[in-house]
């Protein structure tokens, strides 16, 4: 694990570093999506460096993207004095948007590169390469060097600009988006947009409800996306997940476990059991009116009580069921075998002449058809339990829903009387 | 007023048909339809060797010409989902896998348990077995024979002809890859089973389990663990393969990666140019 883990682990801690500064200034400013339209102009910089005859991984094609996103970001910055007549975020979306489209039509004179600029938005973590690290991380550590050197000018553009001089703001606004256009360009190269997006913008949003101040805030995010990144990497490998889109889903379960924990935090009783009461009336009620349609979270209650399904089945029927789920598990357990077994003849680790390999291979599919005809016994059972939960279930659920509903409404109705 | 753009512009192409004109899907295909047809068809494909097959974006003109079309021919089974979008075609449609043996028929559920390319009816990389051949051309001879029964012969003299010289440069390329024979090999998409098969070749792993989503890490290590102790030397990748992907694999699993396209302008140069540079890799790892 470790030795395919390290280095996206290490470049997830570089893309932190510099991500989450650039993330404080940039929820500060407001202009949250700057980073996909940013990497969006980067990408039609590539493009137009295909249609201009350099390979994609070529040093070339990086110049224009970034020559591309300099311009974005210039471009951007020159409209930050009209805010009031013409929103920055407006112009943000409208680069996005048209640079996307210019993209396509440049593809579409050279359609060599559209896979390869796909696979740039998506991403590659999993397989960067130590040289690729080590680059981005001097590169990094000179911007934030540059960075730290004007730190007074430049926080002052990002936090508290109505003192600065129209001209001024416009020097500082431009040299911050340029940097920020360099950082964006080589980083979604390495991580694909989705995850460089989500390294700016998560841990500086969780920072900010965790810690107040500049410094905190940047200490707090960096942990959190030291630490996120450790866990989106993990999850890749525990369950079996592509690298990158796990690191963003990661990134995402935090900050919605943040939001869950300030909504718990403004529950009260009262309204924890009007939601409740919501949601016995709104799944008791589907429950009861289209008992065929998926019913989620029935399904994970009878996976951790099976009774809950086995109480509604016959005698006849529960001893069906309990034979095919064995069945089943016998055959998932041989076909995992054979499966193994048929690796190691495709990758020569075992001899076995090409009739008999044929016949496993014949086999193994005749065993998991069979296996499916189980599974399908399975399904059948399931439903007829639901046709009976119907009633017996999901009448109940939808009468307990509208009771708890009827009387917390009307107590609150019965409290305004006698208030007034 | 698109409608009739269409109808001014259709007019005289259908009142004196002097050439058929046939659209196709793949560029492979219009090379085929060419070697049928000759100077009595003039063929356009809809997309180029370059682009992705799945996801090819028509444009205006191109419809147009679809629309004034004596006959289409596609690829079939699921490989141009695009096609069904476009507004219907009036000219007669050939399905070219329609006579083709497919491989990798089963279910789509067992084959996604197995991890191979997920195409609904099969494989559909079939013109990839030069064998193939006589089957697409014996389709299109049909259909063109049909529209023009008056050329009939002459078509049937020109399939001759080519897969004659197919047949020769066939038993060229069988030589050639002959020493290699029974060679295991890895690929990073799974488009190369009819090529494999052919020349006897076994591929014993795809790198890409499913097409677009790079592999999960545990699936890397496995593939990378296995490679170590086994003696398969290349890796064939397609040009739109991921680059970082393909090194990866090459450098910690010690393989030649060998870059084979799909899809070519010309049928028997595409064969030409993939035997050429798998020769040389499979011999350079020797």
């Amino acid at each position: 694990m470790t030795e395919l883990l390290l280095w996206p682990f290490v470049a997830g801690l570089v893309l932190t570093g510099i991500h989450v500064y650039f993330g404080l200034h940039v929820l500060a400013r407001k202009v949250v999506f700057v980073d996909l339209s940013l990497a969006q102009v980067a990408a039609l910089g590539l493009a137009v460096a295909i249609l201009a005859g350099h390979p994609v991984q070529s040093e070339a094609a990086y110049w224009y993207a970034f020559a591309f996103a300099i311009a974005g970001a210039v471009l951007i910055a020159l409209v930050r004095p009209y805010e009031g007549a013409l929103q920055q975020e407006a112009v943000i979306g409208i680069v996005y948007a048209v640079s996307a489209a210019l993209g396509v039509l440049v593809l579409d004179r050279a359609p060599q590169g559209a896979e390869h600029i796909k696979q740039l938005l998506v991403g590659t973590i999993l397989t960067v390469t130590p040289q690729e690290v080590t680059s981005l991380a001097a590169l990094y550590a000179a911007i934030g060097a540059l960075h730290l050197l004007l730190r007074r000018p430049i926080m002052q553009a990002s936090f508290g600009s109505q003192d600065m001089p129209r001209g001024v703001l416009l020097f500082w606004d431009a040299l911050f988006y340029a940097s920020f256009a360099l950082v964006v360009t080589s980083s979604v190269r390495v991580a694909g947009v989705l995850l460089v997006f989500c390294y700016l913008i998560v841990p500086a949003a969780l920072a900010g409800l965790l810690a107040t101040g500049f410094v905190a805030r940047l200490v707090s995010g960096w942990m959190l996306g030291a630490a996120l990144t450790a866990a989106g990497l993990v999850a890749s490998w525990v369950w079996d997940l592509p690298t990158g889109p796990a690191v963003v889903t990661a990134f995402g379960a935090a900050m919605a476990l943040a939001a869950l924990a300030f909504a718990a935090r403004r529950l009260t009783l009262r309204k924890s059991a009007l939601l409740a009461s919501s949601a016995a009336t709104i799944a008791g009620g589907l429950l009861l009116v289209v008992p065929q349609m998926d019913q989620p979270w029935l399904d994970v209650l009878e996976g951790a009580v099976p009774p809950l399904q086995t109480v509604f089945l016959s005698a006849s029927e529960r001893a069906t069921r309990e034979e095919m789920l064995q069945s089943v598990a016998r055959a998932r357990e041989e076909l995992t075998r054979l499966r193994a077994l048929e690796q190691d003849v495709r990758w020569n680790k075992v001899e076995m002449d090409s009739e008999k390999a044929e016949r496993l291979r014949q086999y193994l599919a005749g065993k998991s058809e069979l296996s499916a005809g189980d599974s399908l016994v399975l399904r059948h059972l399931h439903g007829k339990a639901r046709e009976r939960q119907r009633y017996l279930l999901g009448l109940p659920l939808l009468a307990l829903g509208i009771w708890g509903l009827w009387a917390l409404l009307r107590r609150r109705s019965s409290m305004a009387i006698g208030s007034n | 007023m698109l409608a009739a753009l269409v109808a001014a512009t259709s007019l005289p192409v259908q009142a004196q048909p002097e050439r058929l004109l046939v659209i196709t899907t793949s560029p492979d295909l219009k090379s085929l339809v060419e070697a049928v047809g000759g100077d009595r068809v003039e063929v356009e494909s809809l997309s180029q060797p370059e682009q992705d097959p799945h996801a090819i974006e028509v444009k205006p003109a191109q419809l147009l010409r679809a629309r004034q079309a004596a006959m289409l021919v596609k690829v079939g089974l699921d490989h141009e989902p695009w096609l069904a979008r476009l507004p219907a075609v009036s000219a007669p449609v050939v399905d070219a896998s329609r006579t083709v043996p497919l491989l990798q028929t089963e279910t789509p559920r067992l084959r996604t348990e197995r991890n191979a390319h997920t195409h609904a009816y099969g494989n559909t990389h079939y013109w990839l077995d030069p064998k193939n051949a006589w089957t697409i051309t014996a389709s299109i001879l049909a259909a063109l024979a049909s529209l023009s029964p008056a050329d009939r012969t002459t078509f049937e003299a020109r399939r001759e002809a080519f897969l004659s010289r197919l047949e020769e440069r066939l038993a060229a390329w069988e030589t050639t890859l002959a020493a290699h024979r029974g060679a295991r090999i890895v690929v990073v998409h799974d488009s190369w089973s009819y090529f494999a098969e052919r020349f006897g070749l076994k591929i014993v792993a795809a790198a890409e389990p499913n097409p677009g989503v790079p592999p999960s890490p545990r699936e890397l290590a496995a593939l990378l663990d296995r490679l170590r102790g086994s003696d398969v030397r290349v890796l064939i990748a397609d040009p739109h393969s991921d680059p970082s992907l393909v090194r990866q694999i090459a450098d910690k699993g010690g393989i030649k990666a060998v870059t084979l396209l799909p899809s070519g302008r010309d049928y028997i140069g595409l064969f030409e140019e993939n035997v050429r540079r798998l020769a040389q890799a499979l011999k350079s790892e020797q």
